[in-house]
Order: C-alpha cells, then sequence, then structure tokens
C-alpha cells in the first residue's frame, strides 16, 4: 500500500510481559466470571436429582470468586502500566490528549467505517481502541467495587463504600449484573475487531498479543525515527 | 424489685418474667449476666416512658407488637414500661390526649423513648397527614429533640416505606431524613419482628444507650447478617436445587426460593433466626423473602417474584423491561451490526480487488 512504498516490515517490540500477562488474565477471568455470572444470576438448570449430590451453585460462586481475584490483580497491574509501562502502555498514549492522538482516533473510525484504506502505523494502541479500554477498565472497577460490596457486605469500609455509592445490596446486585452485559458486548466487539484488523491490517495484532511485537511498516518506522526495533 | 408489686401490675410470674428477661438478653446477644440487670431496670421505677408517635403509617407494626410471640414480652412493655402515649392503644382522646402527650414529655424532657412509627410527610409543608390539627413534620421536629431515644419502627419509619415509593407525591421520609442531629435507631421491616423492638427497648432501660447500629441506623444484633446466610433453604441454594414455579415439586420438596424472587441474598434481617411468633417466617411458609427491612424496597425489590428490579426505559414513559431483555437486545444488536460490517469488508475487498485487476492490467 502508498505509504509502505519499500513493501518492507520491520519488527517492534510493543508489549511488555507484563501487559501480555494481564491482558490473557483479564480475557480469562473475564470468561469465566461471565459464564459463572450467568449461570449464578439465573440458575438454568435445577438439579433436582436429590440422589447425587452436585453442589453447582456453591461451585460456580467459588470459580466466580476465585476468577475475581484474577480479575483485580489483573486490573492492577494494568493500573501500574498506564503509570509506569513503557511508551506504548502508559496511558497518555492512548487516549485523545495530544494532536497527535486524535488524529489517531478519528482516522481508526474511518479505517473501521471503510472510509480510509490505509491502516494508520502505530506501535501502541489506536487511540479508538485505547479510549475504549480506558473505559472497560472504568467499568470493570465498578465491577470490583459492587462484587466487593455483595461479597463482603458486613465488612466495615466496603459496606460504607457499598451504602455510599449503591445506597443497598440489591442496588448493586442489579448494576453488577447489568454490567455483566457490557462485558460480554465488549468482549464480542473486541474479538471480532482484532480478526478484522489481523485481516485487513499488516500488524499481526493477534500474533501480538502472544509475542508482544508488531510488524510495522518499514518507511513509516524510519519517518518516525523514535521507534526501536528488533 | 418487689414481687408483690411486679404482679400487682403484670400478669406474669416471677419465674415467667425472669424468663422473659433472659430470651430478651439471648436476642441481643447478651449473656446470663444481663438478665437481673435487664429485670432490675424494667421494673425499676424510675423507668423513663414510651411515647408512641403515629405517622404515615398502616398501623401495622403496633399489630405486629400486640401479637408479639411471647405475649409475655409485648406485655412487660404494655404494661409495665409505661406507654404514656399510643393513639392506637391509649384510652384517652381528643384533648385530653394531646395534653397528656404534652405532659409527659415535658415531665420526662431528656429521659423518655420516642417511637415513631409511620412516614414523615414533608411535601408542600407536611399537610398530608396532620394529627391534632399539627403536621407529623411539626410534631416530630417539636418533640423529637426532647427524646432520650428515638427509635422508628417500620419501614415507613425508617426508610419511607410504601408512600416513599415513586414518584412519592407526598414527600413521604424517614425519621432519620428529618431528625439529623439525633442518633436514631431504626428497626426496619414491613412490619419488623415485635422482638427487635423489644429487645432495643429493653437495650436501652438497662444500659442507658442504644445498642450498637449499622450504617443504615439498625441495631446490629438483629440486622447484622443478611437474611439468606441464616437461611434454612441455604442448602438447596448451594446445591443447586430451586422451585422454578410456585405449587410445583420442588416447592413441595422445600428448594431454595431463588428463582421465584426471594431477596433474601440482598437483606439484612433476622427472620430465619428470630421467626415471627416464634412459629415461622414467610421463607419457612414458602414464599420469598420480598426484602422489607432494606431501603427503597418498594422500589428496589420489586418485582416481588422477579430476580431483579425492571429498568424504566427514559423514552417509553412508563414502559418496564427486565434488564436481561435489554441486554440481550444490546448483545443481538451488537452481532448484527458486526455482521453487517463484516459482509461490508468482504463485498469491498471482493470490489477493490476488481478494480486493481483491472488497473493493473491498464499500468502494465
Ligand atoms: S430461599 Fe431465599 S434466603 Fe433462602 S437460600 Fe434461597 S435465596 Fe437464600
Amino acid at each position: 500500500m502508498g505509504a509502505n512504498a519499500s513493501g518492507y516490515y520491520v519488527r517492534v517490540p510493543v508489549w511488555s510481559v507484563a501487559l501480555r500477562l494481564y491482558h490473557w488474565t483479564f480475557a480469562l477471568s473475564c470468561i469465566t466470571l461471565i459464564l459463572t455470572g450467568l449461570y449464578i444470576n439465573y440458575p438454568p438448570i435445577s438439579t433436582w436429582a436429590e440422589f447425587m449430590p452436585s453442589f453447582s451453585m456453591a461451585t460456580m460462586r467459588t470459580w466466580h470468586f476465585a476468577a475475581a481475584f484474577f480479575f483485580m490483580s489483573a486490573l492492577a497491574v494494568r493500573f501500574y502500566l498506564y503509570l509506569f509501562g513503557n511508551r506504548y502502555e502508559k496511558i497518555q498514549d492512548c487516549t485523545p490528549v495530544s494532536v497527535r492522538n486524535i488524529k489517531s482516533l478519528f482516522h481508526a473510525i474511518m479505517f473501521y467505517l471503510y472510509m480510509l484504506k490505509e491502516h494508520e502505523a502505530r506501535p501502541g494502541h489506536n487511540v479508538l481502541a485505547g479510549t475504549f479500554y480506558c473505559f472497560v477498565v472504568f467499568i470493570s472497577l465498578l465491577m470490583i467495587v459492587s462484587g466487593l460490596y455483595l461479597m463482603y457486605p458486613e465488612t466495615g469500609w466496603i459496606q460504607s463504600m457499598g451504602n455510599a455509592i449503591f445506597g443497598s445490596q440489591q442496588m448493586a446486585r442489579f448494576i453488577h449484573y447489568a454490567m455483566t452485559w457490557f462485558f460480554i458486548f465488549f468482549t464480542m466487539i473486541h474479538v471480532y475487531l482484532c480478526i478484522w484488523n489481523d485481516i485487513f491490517g499488516s500488524e499481526g495484532i493477534i500474533s501480538g498479543i502472544f509475542s508482544g511485537r508488531k510488524m510495522l511498516p518499514a518507511d513509516a518506522v524510519a519517518k518516525d525515527g523514535t521507534i526501536e526495533t528488533e | 424489685m418487689k414481687e408483690k408489686e411486679l404482679h400487682g401490675k403484670l400478669s406474669l410470674s416471677r419465674r415467667r418474667f425472669l424468663k422473659v428477661c433472659a430470651s430478651a438478653a439471648a436476642a441481643l446477644g447478651l449473656g446470663s449476666e444481663a438478665v437481673p440487670k435487664i429485670a432490675e431496670a424494667v421494673t425499676s421505677p424510675k423507668r423513663p416512658p414510651v411515647i408512641w408517635l403515629h405517622f404515615m403509617e398502616c398501623t401495622g407494626c403496633s399489630e405486629s407488637l400486640l401479637r408479639a410471640d411471647s405475649p409475655d414480652l409485648a406485655t412487660l412493655i404494655l404494661d409495665l414500661v409505661s406507654l404514656d402515649y399510643h393513639e392506637t392503644l391509649m384510652a384517652a382522646a381528643g384533648h385530653q390526649a394531646e395534653k397528656s402527650l404534652m405532659d409527659s414529655v415535658e415531665a420526662n424532657a431528656g429521659k423518655f423513648v420516642l417511637v415513631v412509627e409511620g412516614a414523615v410527610c414533608t411535601g408542600d409543608g407536611g399537610v398530608y397527614c396532620k394529627v391534632a390539627g399539627k403536621t407529623n413534620l411539626e410534631t416530630l421536629e417539636e418533640i423529637a429533640p426532647k427524646a432520650g431515644a428515638i427509635i422508628a419502627v417500620g419501614t415507613c419509619a425508617t426508610f419511607g416505606g410504601i408512600q416513599a415509593a415513586a414518584p412519592n407525591p407526598t414527600g413521604a421520609v424517614g425519621v432519620r431524613d428529618v431528625i439529623k442531629n439525633k442518633p436514631v435507631v431504626n428497626i426496619a421491616g414491613c412490619p419488623p419482628s415485635p422482638n427487635n423492638f423489644l429487645s432495643t427497648v429493653l437495650y436501652y432501660l438497662t444500659y442507658g444507650r442504644l445498642p450498637a447500629l449499622d450504617e443504615l441506623g439498625r441495631p446490629k444484633f438483629a440486622y447484622g447478617r443478611k437474611i439468606h446466610d441464616h437461611c434454612e433453604r441455604r442448602p438447596h441454594f448451594d446445591e443447586g436445587r430451586f422451585v422454578e414455579s410456585f405449587g410445583d415439586e420442588g416447592h413441595k420438596a422445600g428448594y431454595c426460593l431463588y428463582k421465584v424472587g426471594c431477596k433474601g441474598p440482598a437483606t439484612f434481617a433476622n427472620c430465619p433466626v428470630q421467626r415471627f411468633c416464634d412459629v415461622n417466617w414467610p421463607v419457612g411458609a414458602g414464599h420469598g423473602c420480598i426484602g422489607c427491612t432494606e431501603p427503597g424496597f418498594w422500589d428496589r425489590m420489586s418485582p416481588f417474584y422477579e430476580h431483579l428490579p425492571d429498568v424504566r426505559i427514559p423514552a417509553g414513559d412508563g414502559i418496564y423491561v427486565e434488564a436481561e431483555k435489554i441486554g440481550k437486545w444490546a448483545v443481538a444488536g451488537a452481532a448484527a451490526a458486526l455482521a453487517g460490517h463484516a459482509a461490508l469488508g468482504v463485498g469491498k475487498k471482493v470490489l477493490d480487488s476488481r478494480k486493481c485487476s483491472s488497473d493493473s492490467g491498464k499500468e502494465d
């Protein structure tokens, strides 16, 4: 394509090990939380067979709580990386806080709407994705706060915090559940756009979240001059 | 405490009387050493009177008190503790009653126990509920500062109750929303277990202070744990055995009522432990908990036979749908959008490649 006249690509290290670990912990815990959460909200099967213990609700809850702790740890790592990660992981790289980033935001929107052919050569997140991820992190915080309040309703500071934010258990329960649908929604869009980007872009972003490297057009990297390559 | 004096006032033998004190002590989580103290406090000639005000309510809380599980416990309060003013129970009427109210307030200023039953009307200056020509708001603001202790009984007095449900035309609020500079004990419930109320009064009479309260002002001895954590159906919950509809096999087998809307997991109260009238409680009788001890329960806990409240769609006035449906539609919509997006992409790619091949044909 036009911007990459040379036709060469270079491999650029983008994501640290910590970020990749965060991503996969977050992803797997999210899936576990969604599946067990949907069961907990409305157990579709009643185990009426009394001859055999199933302990299904208790087991689902245990998985849900275990996954919740992985989810929280993952999020803590992401917060750390937002502040102290490499230049592509920092919060100011992926949110529309500079002219360059605002341009990237619109570029991504146009690209996704098939209005631009050119994929932006950019080592970190495109700003549309980055901004949306920030939003996801924010909703995750809400999930954590409501989840903790539901799980430890009698614990002093958690109770005070929950009462102040949600007013009652039932309200927290409602928000916790409604937000589950947001995560289902997000997972769908995220997976779809990753596959789509893998097809229409050249970066190989799916392998990137395993390897931490992206393939960027050599010309663009040379023009930028600050991007470290392998 | 003289036994003769006791007998004159109360149809209780000393043995029964001590039993009542012991059960109150147990309800409060106190040891047996508290029993003589309670007995002494209740029979002390210096014990403060109780003044009971009715605001916007249905008198169900008084009714529940009159049907207290051990009638002895209620007799204790009604006969022994002087109940100087209670609109439903007192003999006096009219000006005489109002005079005795104010006399008692003045004579016992700083000592009496003020019990409020019913929500306080604040809308339009409180004109929607008046007793003896005075609005509830005026009465409360006049009497509350002089009380030794204030106890709000029932969901109306604690959180506003049914009249505070949206759209709350009368501006009904709980006592705590009006009396901000004094601790108010909230005995929540619709109606609350009379024992929780009686035990609180006995605690105050015995120790001269209020029991430990949670953030919402409810005594921890009674509202410290969720219904769900002490429910006798809980093993069925953990096992995944649920009633699917009322009257089905699971219902007959006594399974968990979670799927027919039980709000036990979101409700703090001691109903499973301190049963009503020592006989039973809603979940024991086969009906889910409706969460009546929680703030805003008429709005938040309904529909009573659903797990979660419905959502009001802002566009359609008065249209309520389940959160579940909104979520499913949003996800289905997104899936359709993604499919459309993908189809567009494939179509474009096909077109481009055709154009490309013809273009490149020209160039070469
Ligand atoms: S019946 Fe209600 S309170 Fe009891 S275990 Fe089931 S959900 Fe919990």
